[in-house]
């Protein structure tokens, strides 16, 4: 029986997380093959339906990214993101999703390692917390 | 598409080449960008940082306005624009002609790799046994002598280091696609006869010159030469002078007859030298005499070649030339005082510094020492390491380095979460620009970075245990030690490498220190007419100064083309409408490239084509070869005139590098270009080593992932609903509210291009603070620029002046504002204007500090200069003047630097000095302020025996009325006492207040900062604009500075003003947001969340309506609207719940 390997879709903005996904590739950098990256203009353009539509689907994990705070191309969507993403996290359980399956980070563009480790970190998190059920349970 | 009427040069491709370029591109200029570098950004390309974000944000520079003539993504993988031609690695040889019309000679090198070929696999690079310290990270790692320049840049197609490749072939045999061409190398193709009847010269030179890849064939007589120069072409002849039979003059005289284009040198013995001369007369090249070593014949070599290059070079038509050559950086260890660089383990520089720290550097972020890899805990900054510094050779401030080294500590601080101790080692800390004292202040009590003003002596290494040990001399004089982890040098600027030859090639005068000189009152015109200068090529400047200045050198270029007859409008051919394809079901042509082979991998292409093709939108599924190529491009084009589909999907690598092939195809079959798109397959096959070897399924988790890209591609373009929006009219007209210096070179610069300007002036007559003041620093004489400027405004048909005005109202948008205007004793007037200009300028602060008011002896600096100029101030007549700065400045309420008070002092202190040599002056400071060149004034009054006092802000002067003088009382802390200084005059530096109403500011749309200044949209990126696009700002409303530095931000807003007015219509983005009326329910959370105010309220208040050319596309009224009414094309809501089941397939 070969590892679980979480399935974790990632919503990158174009410009900053987008760019260090360009470079982590560019450079060979190594991350779990099963991310789906779904490019966005701004992580502020992530509605919390496109996050659960993912998890409902089968994600096991959710990732927004954006650029660093202060870093926004489009000024203050990454904060806007912030807090629509907290909020979300509030209701996830009521989804049955445990929130550690959705996380936000901020990415600058030369940050292609660091990228390559978030997804790591979040795959053995994902792990940890096991497969999804909740598409399981859930039938809509 | 735009008829590009007028074309401009831009050397180099740092931040403010870029500016500059895109400037003069969004006003329909074709622009030729050349960089030596063979990567585009400059320095900034290292420089992941930059405060006050502490972040980037470079991309805030890319267009606002037809954004899809340009690259949308970030700036740091490159730039591409319609009418922008880049060219890397590429030199400038010659400029001839006259402003208007020069004729530039280009020389490009090659890198010996085809970008057009090249898939940055990286094989060769895996193979390439060569290991040489890499640039990018300043030494610290190593890289092959086949590399990528930058690791970020798109396309990213690899190059060879000449200099350390050894040709060994290893990277020519694995590359795939065949785009290493080392053995088609240009210098084989420079031959070489070597004549000469010795055999021991003729296999030495051979062997010599072969190393060098030049192709070499031998004689060893006159009569064989001539035989082989009768059968083949040569470059170069070396021909020895003395042989039996047929001597090497003569040997010259014939085959000068044969081939007169080839270069010939002589190799002579001593003795012969005469007769070298001699033959030089009759049209040798050169002589060598033997006998000689390879160091001396190569070198003259390869100057041949590449003179002979050069003028195979590139020609290329310009109207006006920007130079924006950039800057290099002190190198420590060439001074008198290296601080231990390169002697001890962690001592390095700031740019070294910022590359440790950088997430693509050599430890990737981590503050660890190079060298020992010892984690850091303690880090100081030396300030002023060759800045400031007579020793040196460097009487000059570089402007920037304070910020930096703040910046730095800060973020050690703030990545290390406090635990890295940070201390800065200062002479003045010179926070000179607008939040920059906040910003330090910040540091200070916030982020605890340590400030110890002194003098550093030297750093010195504990043999013990590595630690550095700094000695100092605090301001009392004592000697101190601090220990130490890490030592930033905070290095200053040098001319950059080239600039001379850069300068030569240009005709350009240098200041004494080697950097461009400009002309009195601009930052960017030379001696050299339609020459113009930008960003740090004329003295090192933060971003945000170099980009207002390259926006200015653009403004300048611009002008100069335009009066050369290049019309700024713009012709706007009647474009065929696009197809309506809104009723059509989606008929989709998917291309798949299959790159030689390498990218659709052994029979993927099948699998792919038959998943593909099972989605019935998909109406046919093709392979074709190389698509980057012209040829795979041609047969593209072919297959879709022939199945004329209404989408097209292409799979290739590097997606951006279709933008503008795409935009051309769109508009040759009629579709509109957003119904075109290129995903990327090359990612999503490298192989990640988590994949399974041999996957059960037969099915490569590779080939899943270009699949999922592709399913990706094909559900966005399936629901692309392109809306025809109508562009916006603009009224091609401004407003420039204030008549003062900024006011007049706004409104002379945008009337020069042929658009009316309205000038707004609250006083009766036009100048501001030119009425009273005289004279610069430097000498110049502001009299004359008023008056020539007054005359320039009164002669210009386009410019309507309106003094005793005011603005009572406005409203409306970028293209089309209605400002309501009130003359006194007139009838209120209303007009029109697509942009707007606000140079409301700021006048003295008014205070009532140190006894201002009490006596006639204190007066403040603005009196001092207006009584010197009426000649009521006899400087014979005084014996002790005090100078006092930083009145109200640089402390709250007021706390930002005025930055023209100390230039100022040392202007008046100089004055007085000169009159009256035995006079004393003492000037009680802060921090001296003298930015740039200033710093020599700072130097000469201190030669002159003006006195300075350093004072704090707990401690200050007191100043108390004696008779008709005053007795100052200072604490001097070098002495460590309270002098009691007698002053017949006390001069008070208050500093500068805007005069910017905000309800003016309002009126526009535009925003004011706590002090009252012009709040621009981005101090580094953005300097001049407001957040709301169509409002600009320029002179003292948008921060203190000089006359010379207020004209230059003037040009800037004129500059931006004129991307708008250019237009006789704005067009709507590819991504753009629309409102579906009968979904939204007017809740209006819209026009909040919309960051750039494009959204309103109609006039009757009953429908949602976007500003398509305001709107940027960012999405966030999509997110908050919560009845789905907010679309954003692209982004739609079915689309991206499509997008992401298409991920999980």
């Amino acid at each position: 029986m070969s590892e679980f390997e979480p399935t974790i879709v990632a919503f990158f903005c174009n410009w900053c997380t987008y760019t260090a996904a360009d470079l982590a590739g560019t450079s060979r950098l190594s991350y779990p093959h099963s991310i789906k990256i779904v490019r966005v203009m701004c992580s502020g353009m992530v509605d919390p339906k496109y996050v659960i539509k993912a998890l409902l689907e089968g994600a096991d994990g959710v990732i927004v990214s954006g650029c660093n705070p202060g870093d926004c191309h489009y000024i203050n969507g990454n904060y806007k993101a912030r807090r629509r993403i907290k909020l979300l996290k509030e209701i996830l359980p009521q989804f049955g999703f445990e929130p550690e399956r959705l996380r936000l980070t901020w990415i600058a563009a030369s940050d292609g390692l660091l990228l390559s480790e978030i997804m790591q970190e979040m795959t053995e998190q994902l792990r940890a917390l096991g497969p999804s059920e909740a598409r399981l349970k859930m039938v809509i | 598409m735009h008829k590009k009427i007028g074309k401009a040069l831009v050397v180099g491709a740092g931040i403010s080449g870029i500016r500059a370029a895109l400037d003069l591109a969004e006003t329909g200029y074709g622009v030729t960008l050349i960089d030596r570098s063979p990567h585009m950004g400059g320095v900034l390309s290292q420089l992941d940082h930059q405060f006050p974000t502490d972040r980037c944000g470079m991309c805030k520079m890319l267009p606002l306005v037809d954004r899809d003539a340009s690259s949308q993504y970030c700036l740091r993988k490159g730039l591409f624009h319609e009418n922008i031609e880049i060219l890397l690695s590429t030199e400038l040889v010659s400029v001839d002609g006259e402003p208007g019309n020069f004729q530039v000679l280009l020389r490009q090198k090659s890198n010996w790799v085809d970008p057009q070929r090249c898939i940055g696999c990286g094989e060769c690079a895996a193979v390439c046994p060569v290991e040489v310290p890499d640039t990018f990270n300043v030494g610290f790692s190593p890289r092959k002598a086949i590399y990528l320049p930058l690791p970020h840049a798109v396309p990213n197609s690899y190059i060879i280091d000449l200099s350390a490749c050894t040709q060994c072939g290893e990277c020519e045999k694995i590359c795939p696609t065949g785009a290493v061409c080392l053995s088609e190398q240009e210098r084989k193709r420079f031959r070489i006869l070597v004549v000469d009847d010795e055999l021991i010269v003729r296999d030495s030179l051979k062997e010599w010159l072969e190393e060098e890849g030049f192709s070499v064939d031998m004689a060893d007589s006159g009569a064989q030469a001539l035989q082989k120069l009768a059968n083949d072409t040569f470059h170069l002849m070396l021909t020895d002078i003395k042989m039996p039979g047929m001597d090497g003059v003569e040997l010259l005289e014939k085959a000068k007859e044969d081939q007169p284009g080839m270069c010939v040198v002589m190799m002579t013995a001593y003795a012969t030298v005469e007769t070298a001369v001699e033959a030089m007369k009759i049209g040798a090249f050169d002589y060598l005499v033997k006998p000689f070593e390879p160091d001396k014949l190569i070198p003259m070599v390869v100057r041949i070649y590449e003179d002979l290059e050069a003028t195979r070079g590139r020609r290329v038509e310009a109207g006006a030339v920007v130079v924006c050559g950039g800057t290099a950086y002190y190198d420590p260890s060439s001074g008198i005082n290296p601080f231990g660089y390169k002697v001890l383990d962690g001592v390095v520089t700031s740019l070294e510094f910022e590359r440790i720290f950088s997430g693509s550097g050599p430890s990737a972020g981590k503050l660890v020492r190079p060298g020992d890899g010892r984690p850091v805990r303690r880090v100081a900054w030396i300030h002023c390491v060759g800045s400031r510094d007579l020793q040196a050779e460097a009487d000059f401030c570089s402007s920037i380095c304070c910020m930096y080294a703040i910046k730095e500590a800060r973020l050690a601080r703030e990545k290390s979460h406090g635990e890295v101790e940070t201390t800065l080692f200062f002479m003045d800390m010179r926070t000179f620009g607008k939040s920059f004292q906040r910003y330090r202040d910040q540091a200070e009590s916030v982020c605890g970075v340590r400030f110890e003003r002194g003098r550093v002596h030297s750093v010195v290494g504990d043999p013990d245990n590595g630690d550095l040990l700094i000695r100092y001399v605090d301001t009392a004089g004592k000697v101190s030690e601090s220990r130490q982890d890490m030592v930033v040098l905070a290095v200053g600027q040098r001319p950059a490498a080239g600039s001379a030859g850069l300068a030569a090639a240009l005709d350009l005068p240098l200041n004494s220190w080697g950097f461009g000189q400009t002309e009195p009152f601009s930052l960017t015109r030379t001696a050299r007419q339609g020459i113009f200068l930008g960003g740090s090529f004329s003295g090192l400047k933060d971003i945000g100064e170099s980009v207002t200045q390259a926006s200015s050198a653009a403004l300048a270029a611009s002008r100069v083309i335009h009066q050369s007859g290049g019309s700024l409008a713009l012709e706007t051919p009647p474009a065929a409408a696009p197809r309506n394809v809104l009723r059509e079901p989606p008929d989709m042509l998917v291309v798949l490239c299959i790159c030689g082979g390498t990218l659709v991998q052994n029979g993927g292409g099948s699998v792919l084509i038959e998943r593909l093709s099972v989605d019935p939108a998909v109406s046919n599924v093709t392979t074709i070869d190389k698509t980057c190529t012209s040829e795979g491009w041609e047969q593209l084009v072919e297959l879709v005139e022939k199945h004329k589909p209404n989408r097209l999907l292409i799979g290739a690598c590097q997606p951006y590098v279709y933008a503008r092939k795409i935009r051309q195809l769109a508009a040759r079959i009629g579709l509109d270009a957003s119904l075109l798109d290129v995903v990327d397959l090359h990612l999503s096959a490298v192989r990640s080593p988590n994949d399974p070897c041999d996957p059960p399924d037969g099915f490569h988790p590779a080939l899943r992932r270009q699949l999922a890209a592709l399913e990706t591609g094909l559900a966005r373009l399936k629901h692309v609903d392109p809306v025809r929006r109508s562009a916006l009219k603009v009224q091609q007209r401004a407003l420039v509210v204030g008549g003062g210096i900024a006011g007049m070179s706004a409104a002379l610069a945008i009337a020069d291009h042929g658009y009316p300007v309205d000038m707004v002036e609250e006083q009766a007559t036009l100048g501001g603070n030119l009425q009273w003041l005289k004279r610069t620093l430097e000498g110049e004489d502001v009299t004359a620029l008023f008056d020539e400027t007054r005359q320039k405004i009164d002669k210009h048909p386009l410019i309507e002046t309106h003094c005793s005005s005011r603005i009572l109202t406005s409203f409306g948008k970028v293209g089309h504002f209605v400002t309501t205007v009130e003359t006194e004793g007139e009838e209120l007037r209303t007009l029109e204007h697509g942009a707007v200009v606000l140079a409301t300028g700021g006048k003295e602060a008014p205070t009532d500090a140190y006894g201002y008011g009490t006596s006639e002896c204190i007066v403040t600096q603005k009196e001092f200069e207006m009584k010197w100029a009426d000649g009521s101030l006899d400087a014979g007549k005084l014996n002790s003047v005090v100078m006092i700065q930083c009145v109200g400045s640089r402390e709250e309420p007021r706390n930002y630097c005025s930055r023209v008070c100390c230039p100022s002092a040392l202007k008046h202190a100089l004055a007085l000095q000169k009159e009256n040599p035995e006079i004393s002056v003492t000037i009680l400071y802060r921090d001296m302020m003298t930015t740039g060149f200033t710093e020599t004034y700072f130097t000469e009054a201190r030669r002159r025996q003006v006195l300075f006092v350093q004072y704090a802000t707990d401690n200050k002067p007191t100043v108390k009325v004696d008779g008709g003088g005053a007795r100052v009382t200072v604490f001097e802390p070098i002495v460590g006492k309270e002098l009691e200084i007698e002053a017949d005059l006390v001069v008070l530096a208050t500093g500068i207040v805007p005069n910017l109403p905000g309800k003016l500011a309002a009126a526009f749309g535009a925003t004011i900062d706590p002090d009252g200044f012009f709040q621009e949209a981005e101090s580094k990126w953005r300097p001049v604009d407001s957040l709301k696009e169509g409002i600009f700002a320029c002179g003292l409303a948008l921060s203190p500075r000089s006359v010379t530095e207020a004209i230059a931000t003037a040009e800037a807003a004129a500059q931006r003003a004129l991307r708008i007015l250019c237009r006789d219509s704005l067009p709507a983005g590819k991504i753009v947001a629309t409102v579906r009326r009968s979904l939204c329910s007017l809740c209006e959370r819209c026009i909040d969340a919309c960051p750039y105010q494009a959204r309103a309220l109609d006039a009757n208040g009953e429908k949602v309506i976007v500003n398509a050319a305001m709107c940027q596309g960012c999405g966030e009224c999509a997110t908050v609207c919560p009845n789905n009414a907010s679309v954003v094309d692209g982004f739609g809501q079915k689309q991206m719940l499509e997008i992401i089941d298409a991920a999980f397939h």
